[in-house]
C-alpha cells in the first residue's frame, strides 16, 4: 500500500523534467533523507524502464530568491537542531505500535502519549491535497529539502516527511494542551478565517485571523492595558500574510520564545517555525484537515488533563 | 485556591453568558479592600442593576485545577483574609491592583458628589435627603448663570459613573487565561460581531440551497425595509462594543452588513441587523397637529403663532366663515396698504396664499395680530452729494417713526401663523401639500450683521488703486 502511494508520488515527479538552461542561476541540490531514498529506490525498480531516470536534476532557483536571507541565519543545520536538513533521519524512528514500550507511563518520556499517529494516514494527506505546492518560481530555498521534486513546474511535497513532522507537531500541541497552555490559531487566508475561528472556539482555545498589529506580543502591556499572559503555542495554518510577506507572528513569537507550529508551503520560510509542517496551506480541504487534526490533538490533551485532575 | 472575579457594569450580560456555559468562576483571596470598597457604596447605587459594580459568585470546587484541591466551603469564608495564592498569574495581580486603585478613586468621587449634593440642597433651602438630579441641574443653573452657547461647555454636576468612562472588567481568570476566544485580536467584541455575521450568511446560504431544492421562493411580504434608519456611526458602534474602532474596520463592518442585508432571506436575522441600525426621526411625523377647538357658539377655531424675521404674529382662524381677514383690527388690504413705494399687494397675496392652497378662501375667517420688533436694512443706497431726500442710512428702530415698518416680514409672520392654524381644518394629504409648498416652515433667514470695513454685511467700500 505504501509502495503504491510512493509510486503515485514519485511517478508524478519524475515523468518529465524541465530542461532549464540558465547558466547564471544558483543551483541548489536537493537533500534527501536516507530512509526515503531507500524507499524510492525500491519503488523505482517497479517502474517501467522508460520512466526510470538515471540522474536526479536539481530544482533550479533564481538568485533573486536569495534576497530573503536578510535574517542572516546560518545554514539550516543550525541551532534548531532536530529538523536540520543535512542530518540524516534517525534510524530508530517510532513508526509502528511494536516500537512503543508499554512500561513507559511518563507522558514526556512516552514517544506518542496521546496516540496522534492514529489521527491520520498518508492517504488522508494525499486525498486532502497536502502534497501540492506552488510553482518552482516561488520556491523558497529552505523548503527545497521537504520536496520530492516538481511536476510540470509545480512542487510536490514529500508526504512521508510531512507525516513525520505533522505527528511531531500534533504531539507537541497535545502536550501543551495537557499542561493547560494557551494555544492560538493564526490564519490570514480570507476564505478560511471563519473555519479557523470556529475550530478555535469549539476546542476552547484562541485565534487571531485578523490584521496583526506589530506590538501584540512585543508590546503587550501597552496594547492590552496591563500585564497579559501570552499564548504558550501558536498554530499557524498560514505563515504568510495576505500580502505574501511573512506573518509578523512568526518573528514576534520567536522573539518572545513562544513555540510555533506552522504549516509551511513551498513559498514560505520555515526557519523561525519550531515545528514546521511542510504542506499545502491554500486548499480548503487541506486546511479543513489541519483544523480537524489540531482540534482533536487539543481535545485529547485536555481530556487527559481532566482525567489526571479528577484522579 | 479561590479568587474573586469583579465585574463592571458593561460586562454583566457577558458574565451570565459565560457562567451559563459552565466556565469556572473563582472566588478571590486577599484584595479585601476591593470588596469592602464596593460594599461601602451607597445602597441606592447598588440596587440599580445597570449601575451595580459587583457580582460575585462562590467557587464550584469541581472546576479547580491548578495547585492543591480546593478547601471546603466553610473554610473559604475564613480564608478571604489570606494573601493571594502563589499561582495567581502576574496578569491577574496587575489587574487586581488596577481595579483596587480604580475602586478607591471612584469611591472618593462618589463621596464628594454626595457631599456636594447636600451642600447644594442646603444652599437652595431644600431637603438634602430628597434632592434629585433634576434639582441639582436647576440649582447649578441658578447659582452659576452662564451665557455660553455650547451646552456641553456649561457647568454641570453628574454622578461619577456618568462622568468617568466605563472600564472593561477582568478579561481573564486567575491563571491569566482569557475568557474570550478572540481576546488577542485586541477587539474581541468587534471581531465576534463579524464572525456572527459570517455565520448568519452561511446559515442563509444553506437555507436558500434547501429552499431551492424544494422549489420554495423567499417570502417577499417579509422583505427587510431599511427606510428611515441608518447604520450606527463609528463612535456609536464603538460605544456599544466598548472598543474604539478605526475607519477601515468600520468600513469593513458596513460592507459586510450591507452584504447580509442584500441576501433575499435576510429577514430571518432582522433583530441582529436592526441592533446595529438607528432610526431616523422624521419631523413631520412627530409634529402632532392639535385638535380643533370650539367656542361658545359651537364654531370651530384654532390659534397659532407665526414668525418671520423679527415679526411675531398670532392668528385665530374660525371655521364656518366667509373669508374675512383682519390684521391688528384693520381689514387686510388697509393694513398692508403703503403710501408711496410699494402697494402692498404682495403682502396681501402672501397672507391669502395659505387659504388659497387649502381651498378655504370663502369658508374661514381670520383675525390676526402682528407685532414687529427689530431693525431691517442698514444700508439702503449710494450716498450722493446734493441728494438730501434719500438717506443712505436707515436709523435704528427707536429713532424711526412708528407704526408700520418692514411690512413684508409682518405679512410673512401672519402667513406662517395662518398656515399653522389651518392644519387642524384640513386632512393629512392637504397638510402634506402645505408642507411641500413651504407654508409650515419657519423661515429662518434673518438680517446678516454689519461688519466693520464694509458698507453693510457684504458690500465693500470703494476700491482705490492708489
Amino acid at each position: 500500500m505504501l509502495a503504491l502511494l510512493w509510486l503515485k508520488l514519485t511517478a508524478m515527479c519524475h515523468y518529465k523534467f524541465s530542461t532549464m538552461t540558465r547558466p547564471h542561476k544558483l543551483r541548489i541540490k536537493l537533500h534527501y533523507n536516507q530512509h526515503a531514498m531507500s524507499l524510492y529506490r525500491s519503488a523505482v525498480r517497479l517502474l517501467p524502464a522508460c520512466l526510470r531516470v538515471t540522474s536526479r536534476r536539481a530544482l533550479v532557483t533564481s538568485s533573486a530568491r536569495t534576497k530573503d536571507h536578510d535574517l542572516h541565519l546560518p545554514t539550516p543545520a543550525g541551532p534548531l537542531g532536530t529538523w536540520a536538513t543535512l542530518k540524516p533521519r534517525p534510524e530508530k524512528y517510532v513508526d509502528t505500535e511494536a516500537d512503543i514500550d508499554p512500561s513507559v507511563t511518563d507522558p514526556l518520556r512516552h514517544p506518542d502519549y496521546f496516540g496522534v499517529r492514529e489521527l491520520f494516514t498518508m492517504s488522508d494527506l494525499f486525498d486532502a491535497r497536502v502534497h501540492l505546492g506552488h510553482r518552482e518560481g516561488s520556491l523558497n530555498p529552505y523548503m527545497a529539502e521537504f520536496l520530492l521534486g516538481s511536476r510540470l513546474g509545480h512542487c510536490v511535497f514529500d508526504l512521508e516527511r510531512t507525516a513525520q513532522l505533522l505527528r511531531d507537531a500534533l504531539n507537541f500541541t497535545a502536550h501543551i494542551a495537557y499542561r493547560g497552555g494557551i494555544i492560538m490559531f493564526v490564519c490570514r487566508s480570507p476564505q478560511h478565517v471563519h473555519m479557523v475561528e470556529r475550530t478555535a472556539m469549539e476546542c476552547g482555545e484562541f485565534s487571531h485571523c485578523r490584521h496583526w498589529p506589530p506590538g501584540v506580543f512585543t508590546d503587550s502591556t501597552a496594547l492590552f492595558g496591563g500585564v497579559t499572559r501570552l499564548p504558550d503555542l501558536l498554530v499557524l495554518l498560514n505563515t504568510l500574510d495576505t500580502v505574501l510577506e511573512q506573518h509578523g507572528a512568526v518573528k514576534h513569537a520567536a522573539k518572545m520564545l513562544i513555540p510555533t507550529v506552522g504549516v509551511v508551503d513551498s513559498n514560505c520560510d520555515p526557519r523561525l517555525v519550531t515545528y514546521p509542517v511542510p504542506g499545502n496551506d491554500d486548499s480548503t480541504t487541506a486546511v479543513r484537515l489541519y483544523c480537524k487534526l489540531f482540534s482533536e490533538a487539543i481535545r485529547r490533551g485536555k481530556a487527559e488533563r481532566e482525567k489526571s485532575a479528577v484522579v | 485556591m479561590n479568587f474573586i472575579w469583579m465585574l463592571f457594569p458593561t460586562q454583566i450580560d457577558k458574565f451570565w453568558d459565560i457562567a451559563k456555559k459552565g466556565a469556572v468562576v473563582i472566588m478571590s483571596l486577599g484584595r479585601v479592600r476591593v470588596l469592602e470598597a464596593l460594599w461601602r457604596l451607597p445602597a441606592t447605587r447598588l440596587s440599580a442593576s445597570t449601575v451595580c459594580p459587583t457580582v460575585c459568585r462562590p467557587l464550584s470546587s469541581a472546576g479547580a485545577r491548578s495547585g492543591p484541591t480546593s478547601p471546603d466551603p466553610q473554610e473559604q469564608a475564613g480564608q478571604v483574609q489570606q494573601r493571594p495564592a502563589k499561582n495567581t498569574s502576574k496578569a491577574m495581580m496587575a489587574y487586581l491592583e488596577r481595579a483596587t486603585k480604580h475602586e478607591e478613586f471612584m469611591r472618593k468621587q462618589v463621596h464628594e458628589f454626595e457631599i456636594g449634593k447636600r451642600h447644594l440642597a442646603n444652599m437652595m433651602g431644600e431637603d438634602p435627603e430628597h434632592f434629585t438630579q433634576e434639582d441639582v441641574d436647576r440649582a447649578i443653573e441658578y447659582l452659576f448663570p452662564t451665557g455660553i452657547f455650547d451646552k456641553k461647555a456649561r457647568p454641570k454636576m453628574r454622578h461619577p459613573t456618568e462622568v468617568f468612562p466605563q472600564q472593561k472588567a477582568a478579561q481573564f481568570d486567575a491563571t491569566g487565561r482569557p475568557f474570550h476566544t478572540l481576546f488577542y485580536t485586541l477587539k474581541p467584541n468587534f471581531y465576534m460581531t463579524l464572525y456572527e455575521l459570517v455565520e448568519k450568511m452561511n446559515q442563509l446560504d444553506r437555507l436558500q440551497a434547501k429552499n431551492d431544492a424544494l422549489g420554495k421562493l423567499p417570502d417577499t411580504t417579509q422583505k427587510l425595509s431599511l427606510l428611515g434608519s441608518e447604520w450606527l456611526d463609528i463612535e456609536e458602534l464603538g460605544k456599544m462594543l466598548v472598543e474604539t474602532l478605526k475607519e477601515p474596520q468600520y468600513q469593513e463592518f458596513v460592507r459586510a452588513m450591507n452584504r447580509l442585508v442584500e441576501h433575499p432571506l435576510a429577514y430571518h436575522h432582522k433583530d441582529f441587523i436592526f441592533k446595529y441600525r438607528k432610526m431616523l426621526r422624521v419631523s413631520n411625523e412627530t409634529d402632532t397637529v392639535p385638535e380643533l377647538l370650539f367656542d361658545s357658539a359651537g364654531r370651530p377655531y384654532m390659534e397659532a403663532t407665526g414668525y418671520r424675521k423679527r415679526a411675531v404674529a398670532r392668528a385665530v382662524v374660525h371655521g364656518r366663515g366667509s373669508g374675512r381677514v383682519t390684521v391688528n383690527g384693520l381689514p387686510l388690504v388697509h393694513y398692508f396698504h403703503r403710501d408711496g413705494g410699494r402697494s402692498g399687494n404682495q403682502d396681501v397675496a402672501q397672507v391669502m396664499y395659505p387659504l388659497q392652497v387649502a381651498g378655504v378662501l370663502d369658508s374661514v375667517d381670520v383675525e390676526a395680530t402682528v407685532q414687529y420688533d427689530g431693525p431691517t436694512q442698514r444700508y439702503h443706497g449710494k450716498r450722493r452729494r446734493g441728494h438730501r431726500k434719500r438717506t443712505s442710512f436707515v436709523p435704528e428702530p427707536w429713532k424711526r417713526p412708528h407704526p408700520v415698518q418692514a411690512p413684508s416680514s409682518q405679512a410673512g409672520a401672519v402667513r406662517h401663523a395662518v398656515s399653522l392654524a389651518l392644519r387642524s381644518f384640513v386632512d393629512k394629504e392637504m397638510q402634506e401639500t402645505m408642507r411641500l409648498a413651504g407654508l409650515l416652515t419657519r423661515d429662518v433667514r434673518e438680517r446678516e450683521r454689519y461688519k466693520p470695513g464694509k458698507k453693510g454685511s457684504r458690500k465693500g467700500r470703494t476700491w482705490k488703486k492708489r
